[in-house]
């Protein structure tokens, strides 16, 4: 037996104070309260039977004594922490990654797969040892550490009370360095895995962690694979005619059996479209939905097996999509004519298009977007967004560059919203000249001799220019013309056509917001409203759930968007039997004990309570007095 | 009392050192008490009218007005006593005799320990008023009363006095008693008897809480032919005591000390023993023909003393 706790000098000192006090005390205990009676010669009889029983009555007197020292002694020894040989061993420090992926919302084992891992977890903490530790961590898209490291039973307890599932997929090499960052410089580290072990992919793992000093452990959660999910939902409208949309989606069997289901498409929460369909084994089927019409602003997708028997992860059932609101845009075209720039905008039925000579400018209205064709008189605040084609110098919001002939777009920016959709490379263009941008100033399409399309940002209003004139070229011929034009416009207006899709839960959303605020309130499908930062006009999030959201943000209208699962790495639920990362292949878990807490001192405190318990009585039954 | 015995007195509980202090004297003795005593009185005559007069008669022949007897004459009689009427009918010189009356000695003894005034001092002024009352009767029935205070072995004593008139000096007497020291019956009744000759009926008002036993004062004033009547003060608190737990009791006149922890059962067997030792008191006066009569201190004084004298023995 050692001492773990308080060393032996140290105890023998507390003994000898405590006990000495406790001997002073129970002396000052014997002082009773003095009392006169009249004739003492009444209570002589009564005295004398208990004078008989007198050393009886010391010795139980002593008794009393002894049953409080055994107490402090028995304080004392649990303040020393006495441990067996055996139990001195160095004890387990353990991080405990808990799935809690859309995975585990599967309902193979009852009730969920995330609440078996909690039964799991609570079964290690119950049998933790006494010089073990434990950290719990929810791993989803995210990880989050739900304690300290810690053997408290309660802390731990409470914190796997706060693990809850999400619709998101788990990063698997995010949490494992998170693990071997917290076990760094620890001995006896070990990760626990508790998860159906769709972890996504394991070779890169490998590559990138070290995993050598730890040792890994896997329990596996789940034991069938019956799910069918809509893998892909999309919805778009058609660009050049935005009453209309199209949608795409994707459904896959994970089962290894054929399975019938039944699709339905709903649009504001009426059904648009029933669909029975048959899916092979792990067969993806893709369906499009053409040329619908309609006032719709919500759309749904759900599934359901028709065979009565249930879809084993529900989360995957349901997709949900929001197309933007149309709003008429009102734009100012102020040229001396341009019959190609005034048919192009034509193609959208949502634009207010007036054309002014450029001697009537500026307008006495107001306008979401103005297009300046080859004149650039002096900003007017209430003209808005710009878009300059082929400017001037004078009046010119980029500066020129030199004059240059026989040119093409040789680079552009592919991911710029006023592109989408468009292939520059075979524009030629007779002449023109360059931009000579400056820092703020971004360079969307260059070509070798220099930028050719500059975007930027002046007196609060963003503009765009182009070097030359579409009619010098064959731009204008090309079916990228009015996409071009109707792009800008669009971006101008904030009425992004690749909006109307949803987003992926588990990434960062980079949700457009007025660039007029930092902050916007955020509304969760389940109602949970929550502050996000607001960028360069778009809102940022790590979206959790699937489901219909809603942006806040002041002196602006809600936006509302959609967010979808579609991840077909969690709709793969068949849970995986080991886990193998590179050639680290996890141990089981057989450790834990249920219910052994290897700490003697704790059975001390018992102890004393049961003495305490013991003198209680003892006294209060006459006893000991 | 010894320099220790100062220094416990003053590290007593505040309750211990006052708890015996007597109420006020002019409470204990006021207007309506010497109403009552007039009416005990009047009661005492009318209750025994005719067979008992206020005067007593002895046995002895003297010069009463009642006419007792006729003798010789004999030298040095007093010629007025001759009854000339026998000597001019037989010749005889004859002396009339009368009965001699004599005033009956009443002896009120008021124990004046510390006991007495155990707790709030009730005993003692039950046994007080009792006296008072009890004197009245006698000075009016124009008895010889002395009253006498006994404590510690020591007499404090009201000389013989008569006569309703003097009701007075008894209750200032009464009133200046003060209770304190140790019961010591026998001792304190042994001076007693020496110093007083003339016999008669004593009084002996006492919650009888004696050390050394209660009988050897009562024998004492029946081997000295002095007619005992046991007059016993009892507070039925005291055969119950208001105490739980642990404590150290000592006796509020002898000091003596012992330590136990009392519980319902001791308190029982406490009873038992105070009921007991009352009984045998009862039992001890019975057997020797002396009058008892047990005085509660829940009962009125003046409803005692009816009851004393329907009883009989203090009245004849």
């Amino acid at each position: 037996m050692h001492l773990a706790g308080l060393p032996l000098s140290t105890l023998l000192t507390l003994g000898a104070v405590v006990g000495t006090l406790i001997v002073g005390l129970y002396i000052l205990k014997l002082r009773r309260r003095p009392v006169a009676v009249p004739f003492s010669r009444i209570w002589q009889q009564v005295l004398r039977d208990k004078e008989a029983t007198s050393l009886f009555s010391q010795l139980k007197r002593l008794l009393s004594l002894l049953l409080q020292l055994a107490l402090v002694a028995l304080l004392l020894l649990a303040l020393g922490d006495p441990r067996t040989k055996q139990n001195l061993v160095e004890g387990r420090n353990l991080v405990v990654l808990v799935d809690a992926s859309a995975s585990m919302k599967a309902t193979d084992v009852e009730p969920t797969r995330l609440d078996v891992a909690k039964r799991e977890v609570t079964r290690m903490i119950d049998g933790l040892g006494g010089s073990d530790r434990m950290l719990i961590a929810q791993m989803d898209a995210s990880i989050r550490p739900l304690s300290t490291m810690t053997n408290e039973v309660a802390d731990l307890k409470h914190a796997l009370e706060q693990v809850t599932a999400s619709d998101t997929r788990a990063d698997f090499l995010r949490a494992l360095s998170f693990a071997l960052d917290s076990l760094r410089g620890l001995g006896k580290a070990e990760i626990v895995v508790v998860s159906d072990g769709a972890l996504g992919d394991l070779g890169r793992i490998n590559r990138q962690l070290d995993l050598s000093n730890v040792a890994l452990s896997y329990v596996k959660v789940g034991k069938s694979s019956r799910n069918v999910a809509i893998t892909e939902f999309s919805v778009r409208r058609y660009p050049l005619d935005k009453s209309r949309y199209e949608v795409m989606l994707e459904l896959t069997n994970t089962n290894d059996k054929p399975v019938n289901t039944e699709l339905t498409l709903l649009g504001d929460g009426n059904i648009v479209d029933v669909t029975q369909l048959s899916l092979k084994p792990n067969e993806s089927l893709q369906r499009f939905y053409k040329d619908l019409a309609g006032a719709s602003r919500t759309l749904e997708a759900t599934i359901k097996m028709t065979d009565g028997k249930p879809d084993e992860l529900p989360a995957d059932n349901h997709v949900y999509a929001l197309m933007p609101e149309r709003r008429r845009a009102r734009v100012l075209v102020v040229t001396e004519g341009n019959t190609y720039l005034e048919a192009a905008l034509l193609l959208d039925e949502y634009l207010d298009v007036e054309v002014i000579a450029p001697q009537k400018y500026p307008p006495a209205e107001k306008f979401d977007v103005t297009i300046y064709d080859s004149v650039a008189p002096p900003h007017d605040a209430r003209t808005g967004p710009a878009l300059y084609l082929a400017p001037p110098a004078q009046g010119s919001p980029v500066e020129i560059g030199k004059p240059i002939d026989m040119f093409g777009f040789d680079t552009w920016d592919k991911k710029s919203p006023l592109l989408r959709w468009m292939e520059l490379g075979d524009i030629q263009v007779a002449k023109g000249f360059t931009f000579k941008p400056d820092k703020e100033q971004k360079v969307v399409g260059a070509s070798e001799l220099g930028p050719i399309m500059v975007s930027g940002s002046r007196s609060g209003q963003r503009y765009v220019a182009l070097s030359f004139d579409p009619r010098e070229s064959d731009f204008v011929l090309r079916v990228g013309w009015p996409l071009f034009i109707l792009n800008t416009v669009n971006a101008f207006v904030e009425e992004d056509s690749s909006y109307i899709s949803s987003f992926k839960t588990g990434e960062v959303w980079r949700v457009p917001a007025p660039s007029t605020t930092d902050v916007a309130t955020l509304t969760e499908p389940g109602g949970k409203r929550r502050a996000v930062p607001v960028k360069e006009g778009r809102a940022f999030y790590l979206g959790e759930h699937a489901g219909f959201y809603q942006l806040e943000a002041p002196d602006a209208p809600p936006i509302r968007f959609a967010a979808n699962l579609s991840d077909m790495e969690e709709s793969h639920i068949a849970p995986a039997a080991n886990l193998e990362i590179g050639k680290k292949k996890a141990g089981s878990l057989g450790e834990f004990k249920v219910g052994v807490r290897r700490e003697i001192w704790l059975y001390l405190l018992l102890a004393v309570i049961g003495v305490s318990l013991v003198e209680w009585l003892t006294y209060h039954r006459r006893w000991t007095v | 009392m010894g320099v220790l015995d100062l220094f416990k007195r003053a590290a007593s509980p505040v309750s211990r050192r006052f708890s015996n202090r007597p109420p006020p004297a002019e409470e204990l003795f006021d207007d309506e008490f010497q109403r009552k005593l007039e009416m005990l009185a009047m009661v005492s005559r009318k209750v025994f009218a005719g067979r008992m007069r206020a005067e007593r008669r002895t046995k002895k022949k003297g010069s009463g007005v009642e006419f007792a007897d006729h003798r010789n004459y004999t030298e040095g009689d007093d010629f007025r006593y001759v009854d000339w009427n026998i000597y001019q009918r037989f010749g005889k010189l004859l002396v009339r005799l009368y009965e001699e009356e004599e005033d009956l000695s009443i002896y009120l003894i008021v124990d004046c320990s510390s006991s007495m005034a155990f707790g709030d001092s009730k005993k003692f002024d039950h046994a007080r008023r009792l006296c008072a009352a009890l004197a009245y009767v006698g000075l009016a029935n124009l008895d010889r009363v002395t009253i006498v205070g006994v404590s510690d072995g020591e007499l404090v004593r009201m000389p013989p006095t008569r006569g309703k008139g003097r009701i007075f000096k008894v209750l200032n007497f009464l009133r200046d008693l003060e209770a304190s020291g140790t019961t010591e019956l026998a001792e304190t009744l042994r001076m007693f008897v020496a110093q007083h000759k003339r016999r008669g009926l004593a009084v002996l008002i006492s919650d009888l809480y004696d050390p050394a036993g209660f009988e050897g004062g009562i024998n004492m004033l029946r081997f000295n032919k002095f007619e005992p009547f046991v007059l016993h003060i009892v507070d039925n608190r005291e055969a119950r005591p208001d105490l739980k737990g642990d404590v150290r009791i000592y006796d509020c006149e002898t000091g003596d000390e012992r330590e136990l922890t009392v519980t319902a059962q001791m308190l029982e067997k406490i009873s038992e023993a105070w009921r007991t030792y009352r009984e045998s008191i009862e039992r001890f006066c019975a057997s020797r023909q002396v009058a008892y009569f047990a005085a509660p201190v829940d009962i009125p004084f003046e409803e005692l003393v009816l009851q004393v004298f329907r009883r009989g023995g203090f009245l004849r």
